[in-house]
């Protein structure tokens, strides 16, 4: 509390922030301000102003508005004061936290002054007494704490390590390291830090080992990393060798609540982050073999444990009900009876069903994903017991056997369902190519025909025919052109969808290492092809003959599905165009042959139409506007596809317009020179192109031709002396005024 | 401070949060967490967000972190493409009206851009924010009071795309500012609608979070961890992954991911 008299502790912190506010807008109050408020906030203030105080400079140390050698001048001014609040042992843990931010930022301005004004040993007394401190901190203090601790150390093996730059950098005067401590130094012994350094790693790095699975510590400690890594060659082995043998997923096998869920999905994050910023920064790193190692095995123990876990809860409904048939089937085994059908009708389903629940009865079973499904029954039957299984098959035997009896003596017509549904999977002779009609089409078909053909149609769902070997499917009516369309439309399109829904996570699968053989990566890719050889080749080669002796809708129609499919295709790929661009790469590959035996067989080449082109033209002009400039996606569809043009490339010039984007641009055209021989000459020509006709881009075009192309520079350079004698008279008068 | 502003269909995809956490915020005292959202082109999840928090009197900045501002055009081979920090929200309105007003009237481009407009000048990139330089100037933006210091002390970033660029940069910047930051990446569709629901559970994120950083800040002497009752009272730092985990159950179609980084 406040004296009586003085202002109010919340008035106190309003004119603090005033002075706060002051500073931030000029940072050279700094030293004013601080040594104003230095008083105000010591080690015997209230609580909120060691707070506001402790908080106010590591904001200061922090902010790089200020100069650093002004920093290191304040720093001088502070380091009592911290010490102070350091060491009081009931101090409040946000002050601390804020004293060892302030520390850390502070640690590298201390050591370089040191090292420059070798007979101040008060700074670094201070600057040690506090380091002292906060490292016994490190093992006692709350986590929140600890964080900060785990910072601190990194400050200070970033200090006493090697650099990577032999000579401390000009530009960077805070890359303090220890080559910049001389032999001999009286304040400062070089092996000794180096020492220390080493040392803090190990305990830094201690928390990857542990069992202990503090996120926070983890995260705290992988977010601090890079720049040890990329900047101290002696430190990066230990840690990445620390790094691969962590196992962020190790939580992962406990029950999954929702936090330890955000908590290993964290870690498994900030871990393969971590290493894919380090494989993008330094391609050449002669770690990276080791990083992609990692990280694919780390992608693949996540698509086990968490997508296998998650998946099983994503449906929520089948699992439960599956669970309850565990449950009822464990105390059941004993007792296990197959109760003979009752009367009346019966579905194939009630043949097979073996319990009497209700409610699993009534369980659809086909909102299972066939996957899972085998799973489950690969799994049931390697467990199952033999003789329960026996008993079992002979009950249903014996279920087959009445009903052949009972059929014989009464065949009813009245009282059979029309549930033809039921049968779809027992019926091995109905086409799987045949036509596109859905269940709900034939239903209606049947709806509205009450002639015999429906009587025929019932006969199949009466279990009496189970047999079935005289039953065939009523030939279908023949379609007009506009239906057919129309309904192979709907089958197109059932297709994409089903390939949007079940595809992208099989996609994910096949690049999952040893996943890679499952044979259920085979559905996409199944699909794909189907589609684009129906798209490039299902009607080619009919459009020359319909327009000849059919009137104008045929023909027009025959086109229409074709393109059709073709139109779903680019749809379907450029809603993810990145994801997707193996499936532009397979399609277009398919028109391109097409393309090819089309001609071939056409008694004149040019009458075919062709496809190839025109749609790889399309699907490049719809992504270019949406790439980034780390895409690299354009230079893995300009490899892949079967040809190049130089329509195609012009298309990759227009890229340059945007500057960001020159290098995504000139690297995929590079890609092509080096590895695709037979459009090197078209590559180099575009590359000119672009080194004619946008200046930004002239330096780094200019290194890819002088390599492959040296004349042109040449013949340019020699152009634009020949042309341009009073420009460079003017350059040279204008560079030596 | 009312939820009408809330669209009618809001419990359709998610659930309404709980009753402690309601729209209206922190008030205009006590203590506030210092907020940060990001998406790609910092004109609609990020924005609402932005506003939302603002509304709520929180202090609050944005960001993108594409390579530059996209927007949809007439076809989708002809995007409208801008600048990061040099051009306004105001000019983009201005130019769009002017090529087609019909069609940035229907797909509510001109209401998103007239709503940033109101909010603050122009789309920033994350890359380059300078962390720790003082925003002073940035006095009439929406969400300013407070993070005058330019620095926040948790980022929310509305796709996992963003996140990971966020991250990246931050390893990037080498961690000079010894600063931890809380990165929660909340995924939403960009579209109108879902950014509008996404802001709804950001800000009861932000209401959670505060709550817990206003508790831990109110329990004075009680957490000192010399005298045994470290453990008695989690710290907000460690209490975030809980606050995010019983968030997720809140908001099931909002997938989080987390991370404790350094600016």
């Amino acid at each position: 509390m406040a004296a009586s008299g003085q202002l109010s502790v919340p008035d106190q912190i309003r004119q603090l922030e005033g002075a706060r506010k002051l500073v931030l807008g000029d940072v050279s109050y700094y030293p004013q301000v601080i040594q104003a408020t230095l008083p105000i906030i010591g080690p015997t203030a209230q609580v909120e102003f060691r707070r506001w105080g402790a908080d106010f400079l590591s904001e200061a140390f922090a902010t790089p508005a200020v100069a650093l050698s002004q920093k290191e001048t304040l720093s001088l001014l502070v380091l009592e004061t911290l010490v102070l609040l350091a060491q009081d042992p009931k101090q409040d843990p946000m002050v601390l936290r804020s004293v060892i931010q302030t520390a850390a930022s502070i640690y590298p301005l201390a050591l370089r002054w040191t090292i420059n004004n070798p007979y101040d040993t008060a700074a670094w007394d201070h600057m040690s007494a506090i380091k002292s401190r906060i490292l016994r901190l490190w093992d006692t203090a709350a986590v929140t704490v600890r964080i900060c601790c785990v910072k601190f150390a990194q400050r200070v093996v970033l200090a006493q390590m090697p650099s990577v730059n032999a000579e401390p950098r000009k530009n960077d005067p805070l890359d303090v390291s220890l080559a910049m401590i001389p032999s001999g130094h009286p304040a400062l012994d070089k092996h000794s830090l180096e020492a220390e350094a080493s040392g803090l790693l190990d305990r830094t790095l201690g928390v990857l080992q542990d069992s202990s699975s503090e996120v926070l510590i983890v995260d705290a400690t992988l977010n601090a990393l890079s720049i040890l890594i990329r900047a101290r060659p002696s430190a990066s082995n230990r840690i990445l060798n620390a790094i691969f043998s962590f196992n962020p997923l190790k939580l992962a096998s406990v029950p999954l609540t929702s936090k330890t869920k955000v908590v290993v999905r964290s870690m498994e994050k900030t871990t393969r982050m971590l290493l894919a910023h380090l494989a993008r920064r330094d391609p050449r790193n002669p770690h990276a073999p080791r990083i992609q190692q990692y990280l694919e095995r780390l992608m693949a123990s996540k698509a086990e444990v968490l997508d296998g876990g998650s998946r099983k809860r994503a449906h929520g409904e089948p699992p439960s009900g599956l669970e309850v048939k565990r449950q009822r089937m464990g105390p059941a085994q004993p007792t296990f009876q197959v109760s003979p059908l009752g009367a009346g009708p019966h579905s194939l389903a009630d043949v097979f069903a073996l319990t009497q629940n209700a409610g699993l009865r009534s369980f659809d079973v086909s909102q299972v994903p066939a996957t899972l499904a085998a799973k489950i029954s690969v799994n049931t039957i390697a467990r199952i017991d033999a003789s329960i299984l026996d008993r079992a098959i002979e009950g249903v035997r014996e279920r087959l056997a009445h009903l052949h009896e009972a059929a014989r003596q009464a065949p009813s017509p009245e009282t059979t369902a029309l549930d033809v549904e039921d049968d779809d999977d027992y019926e091995p002779y109905e086409p799987a190519y045949g036509p596109a009609e859905n269940d709900e089409q034939i239903l209606n078909k049947l709806d509205s025909e009450p002639s015999s053909q429906s009587r025929e149609l019932q006969r199949p769902a009466v279990l009496s025919s189970l047999g079935l070997p005289t039953f065939k499917l009523p030939p279908p009516q023949p379609l007009n052109p506009n239906q057919a369309v129309k309904v192979g439309q709907g089958t197109v399109a059932r297709v994409f969808g089903m390939m949007s829904g079940l595809g992208d996570p099989a996609m994910r699968r096949t690049k999952v290492g040893v996943n890679r053989l499952a044979a259920s990566s085979y559905d996409r890719d199944a699909w794909i092809t189907i589609i684009t050889r129906l798209a490039t080749r299902s009607s080619a080669g009919l459009n020359g003959i319909s327009v000849k002796d059919e009137d104008e809708s045929a023909p027009a129609s025959a086109v229409h599905l074709g393109n059709s499919i073709r139109e779903s295709l680019y749809t379907y790929v450029l809603e993810d165009f990145r994801k997707r661009i193996d499936v532009a790469v397979s399609w277009l590959s398919e028109e391109w042959y097409n393309d090819k035996v089309q001609q071939k067989s056409a008694s004149d080449p040019g009458s075919s139409p062709l496809h190839y082109e025109k749609w790889a033209l399309r699907l490049l002009d719809s992504f270019l506007p949406y790439l980034h400039a780390q895409d690299k996606v354009l230079t893995r569809f300009l490899s892949e596809i079967p040809e190049i043009n130089a329509a195609l490339l012009s298309r990759v010039k227009t890229l340059c317009r945007d500057p960001s984007m020159i290098t995504l641009a000139l690297t995929s055209l590079l890609y092509l020179v080096m590895m695709r021989p037979p459009v090197r000459e078209i590559a180099l020509d575009t590359m000119q192109g672009i080194w004619l006709e946008y200046e930004e881009a002239r330096p780094s075009a200019a290194r890819h031709l002088a390599k492959w192309r040296p004349t042109f520079l040449e013949d340019q350079k020699q152009a634009s002396e020949g042309s341009g004698q009073l420009s460079m008279g003017a350059t040279t008068a204008a560079a030596s005024t | 401070m009312d939820v009408n502003g809330a669209p009618a269909d809001a419990a359709v995809s998610t659930s309404q949060p709980p009753a402690q956490n309601g729209i209206e915020g922190v008030g205009s005292s006590g203590y506030k967490l210092k907020f940060c959202t990001v998406c790609a082109s910092n004109q609609n999840r990020s924005m609402e967000a932005h506003l939302q928090l603002s509304k709520a009197n929180y202090p609050v900045i944005s960001f993108g972190t594409g390579s530059l501002v996209r927007l949809p055009g007439p076809s989708i081979t002809q995007p409208n493409v801008y600048q990061f920090n040099k051009t306004s929200y105001d000019s983009m309105w201005k130019e769009l009206r002017e090529k087609d007003e019909d069609l940035y009237t229907r797909n509510g481009l001109l209401k998103m851009i007239d709503r940033n407009r109101g909010v603050k000048w122009g789309p920033e990139r994350w890359q380059d924010w300078q962390i720790g330089i003082p925003r002073l100037e940035h006095a009439t933006d929406r969400g300013s009071e407070g993070i005058e210091g330019g620095v926040a002390d948790v980022v929310f970033t509305c796709e996992e795309r963003c996140w990971d660029a966020v991250i990246d940069d931050l390893h990037n910047r080498g961690t000079p500012l010894n600063k931890p930051v809380h990165v929660i990446n909340v995924d939403i569709k960009d579209n109108h609608e879902e950014a509008s629901i996404g802001g709804q559970g950001i800000l009861d994120l932000a209401n959670s979070l505060n709550k817990a950083a206003q508790e831990e800040r109110e329990a004075v002497g009680a957490m000192s961890f010399d005298t045994g009752n470290a453990a008695s009272r989690a710290s907000f730092d460690e209490r975030v992954p809980d606050i995010i985990g019983e968030w997720q159950e809140r908001w099931p179609n909002l997938p989080a991911t987390w991370t404790l980084a350094w600016f």
